[in-house]
């Protein structure tokens, strides 16, 4: 039998420990938000002089514009086609049985376990070789062949745990096929269709490698980064950096808002004939 | 129950093959309006395939489908005026329990108030209390989940309601309240129910009339008391629960002689044209003790063991060769005493017994 003291002492224990590994995977980002806000051209701990100026330099900057305009374009595309091929992918790993499905399950996930680097390398060889110019289109593609089965395989688990007999049965009592997917399919299956679209837009906005081999002439925000790192760094870039993870959480809020709105609205419908 | 149409509904020759598997084999059947119809028959007798051709699921390779007249053969599910209760009910998880009752009428662009209105007068058919409506599916056990299941089948108002074995998951006592209630919910709506099941016990508490489904085949068709007193087969017979079948070939006008044993019995019957058959005695009619000794057909045995069946006992006395079991019931107030190893005799009367021929 534990005693209370040794209770107390492993609850402190596992605080702390939450701690540190939090403080481990957090202070990195929190150190990239501070340098974004020092004065001194070189980031060092602790800041004695706090400056904005690079922040009202990146909103003012065109080039800035265009480096946010060609990640969320490639993000957004992505996000888009991806949602719609892995929802049918999804059936098709999840729901159908199929001559030659357990063969589909394994190569679907393969372009997963690639090394992104030889895989965008794979990518530009092959583009050039059938002439085709590498711009942020070509990144989309590049983007989607490693974000679509991760997408895919997030919307097969919410797939697994759907009955078809629903849409039987709806189908039964006179909906129609369109009805079917609109009232039960769809509804059923939105929490894996919103999580794979998340997904969808966060890896593709982040994306380093694979961009790297196929924006060609255009450049993402990640490439921006890489390239001012290895040569004309200015705290212009931990202010991109940081512009970007907030973008990112941005993101994830709006989504977290949006999934309670959905909620409550769905409550409010039940309760409003109360 | 039977002033409805006769032929409402309307089976004639419905095969089903899967390959070179006949699922179904020239079904004909005819329901009237309002009845509680029950298919019975063991798993892979093809019941699931029929019924899911009835409401529409799935299409027979040979047949027809009328129903009030028309053949349906080739109407869709959605635009059949029949609905199903499902086997594990497929209530939509998503929604609220009243949302599933309107679902129906929600499709047909029924106005909401209406929808509302008619969902609580169903809600209260079905004795499920009002706060119901808003409750979520998960939150209501399995019982209050066939009510609403029920429920959700009834607002669609079909003109025929489908059951795919509803009750088969859920424990003894419930599935025996359930039973009454669906045979009182029939009742009340006057609608023509059609239900399968394996269990012939189930059957027999609801339907009006039971067809037995085996290997594809209807076999017999009849009422509770047609299928229990005068089953057409050996199958039928053994369907209901335990009986004692003796193997038995004609002895004489009114006697028949027992393979094994060489014994001969009386039995009354109106089979009069056969060679050889089944002899079919259920516990119930079979008499033990003082009660066996008057009757022309008695047998001498040892008592092996007795079960207590709640209102009846159950004795099984095996012959004094050891070769054949014989199980007994008698009611509990029915004055008796012997225990196990005893000699006991058993015997029924000519009347009780039931000759099948195949």
């Amino acid at each position: 039998m534990k005693s209370q003291r040794q209770r107390r002492i492993a609850h402190a224990l596992i605080v702390v420990w939450t701690g540190a590994v939090l403080v481990f995977l957090y202070m990195p980002m929190l150190s990239v938000v501070l340098a974004s806000f020092t004065k001194q051209r070189y980031f060092r701990f602790p800041v004695k002089a706090w400056d904005t100026r690079w922040y009202e330099k990146a909103f003012e900057s065109l080039s800035v514009r265009d480096l946010f305009w060609t990640s969320f374009s490639v993000a957004l595309l992505v996000t888009l086609i991806s949602v719609v091929l892995a929802f049918f992918g999804a059936l098709a790993f999840a729901r159908y049985d199929w001559k030659g499905r357990k063969l589909y399950q394994r190569l679907i996930l393969l372009p997963i376990f690639f090394p992104q680097a030889v895989l965008g390398l794979a990518l530009l060889l092959w583009f050039s070789s059938l002439g085709i110019t590498t711009s942020w289109q070509t990144a989309v593609f590049a983007h989607m062949i490693w974000i679509l089965p991760i997408v895919t395989l997030i919307m097969s688990i919410q797939v697994y745990s759907f009955d078809p007999v629903w849409e039987e049965a709806a189908y039964d009592l006179g909906a129609s096929r369109l009805q079917v997917l609109r009232e039960i399919t769809l509804p059923i299956l939105a929490p894996g269709i919103i999580s794979g679209a998340i997904f969808a837009f966060l890896l593709s906005w982040g994306n380093f490698p694979l961009s790297l081999f196929t924006t060609g002439a255009d450049q993402t925000i990640p490439e921006w980064l890489y390239a001012k790192m290895v040569s004309g760094y200015t705290p212009m870039v931990p202010t991109l950096g940081s512009l970007t993870m907030g973008g990112a959480a941005g993101f994830l809020l709006v989504a977290f808002v949006v999934m309670i709105v959905i909620r409550r609205v769905k409550q409010g419908k039940s309760n409003q004939l109360r | 129950m039977n002033e409805g149409q006769l032929d409402f509904l309307e089976l004639r020759g419905i095969t089903k093959r899967f390959g070179d598997f006949t699922a179904l084999a020239d079904v004909n059947l005819s329901i009237s309006e309002g009845e509680f119809f029950t298919l019975v028959g063991p798993s892979g007798s093809g019941k699931t395939t029929l019924i899911r051709i009835l409401v529409g699921m799935d299409s027979p390779t040979g047949g027809e489908i009328s129903l009030n007249g028309n053949v349906i053969n080739d109407v869709p599910a959605n635009r059949r005026p029949t609905c199903m209760v499902f086997q594990n009910l497929a209530l939509f998880p998503h929604k609220t329990v009243g949302q599933n009752v309107e679902f129906a009428m929600k499709i047909a662009g029924v106005a909401p108030a209406t929808r509302r209105e008619r969902a609580n007068e169903l809600l209260e058919l079905l004795r499920l209390p009002a706060d119901f409506y808003s409750k979520r599916i998960n939150q209501c056990s399995g019982g209050e989940r066939q009510r609403i299941a029920l429920a959700r089948a009834l607002a669609f108002d079909p003109e025929i309601l489908f059951f795919d074995e509803p009750l088969s998951a859920l424990d003894y006592r419930l599935r025996k309240t359930l039973e009454k209630e669906l045979k009182d919910i029939h009742r009340e709506t006057g609608k023509t129910f059609v239900y399968i099941t394996h269990s012939l016990e189930e059957a027999m508490v609801m339907s009006d009339r039971i067809g037995i489904l085996n290997h594809g085949h209807l076999i017999q068709i009849g009422s509770p008391d047609d299928i229990y007193n005068r089953p057409c087969n050996k199958f039928v017979a053994q369907f209901m629960g335990e009986v004692n079948t003796l193997e038995v070939v004609r002895a004489a006008e009114g006697r028949v002689r027992h393979v094994d044993s060489d014994a001969s019995f009386e039995i009354i019957s109106d089979v009069n044209d056969f060679e050889s058959g089944f002899l079919i005695i259920r516990p119930e009619v079979m008499k033990i003790g003082r009660a066996a000794a008057e009757l022309p057909n008695q047998i001498q045995g040892v008592l092996f063991n007795d079960y207590a069946l709640g209102s009846r006992v159950q004795y099984q006395v095996r012959s004094e060769d050891g070769e054949s079991h014989w199980l007994v019931e008698r009611l509990q107030d029915d004055p008796f005493a012997a225990s196990p190893g005893q000699s006991v005799t058993i015997g029924w009367r000519p009347e009780d017994s039931i000759l099948v021929t195949s």
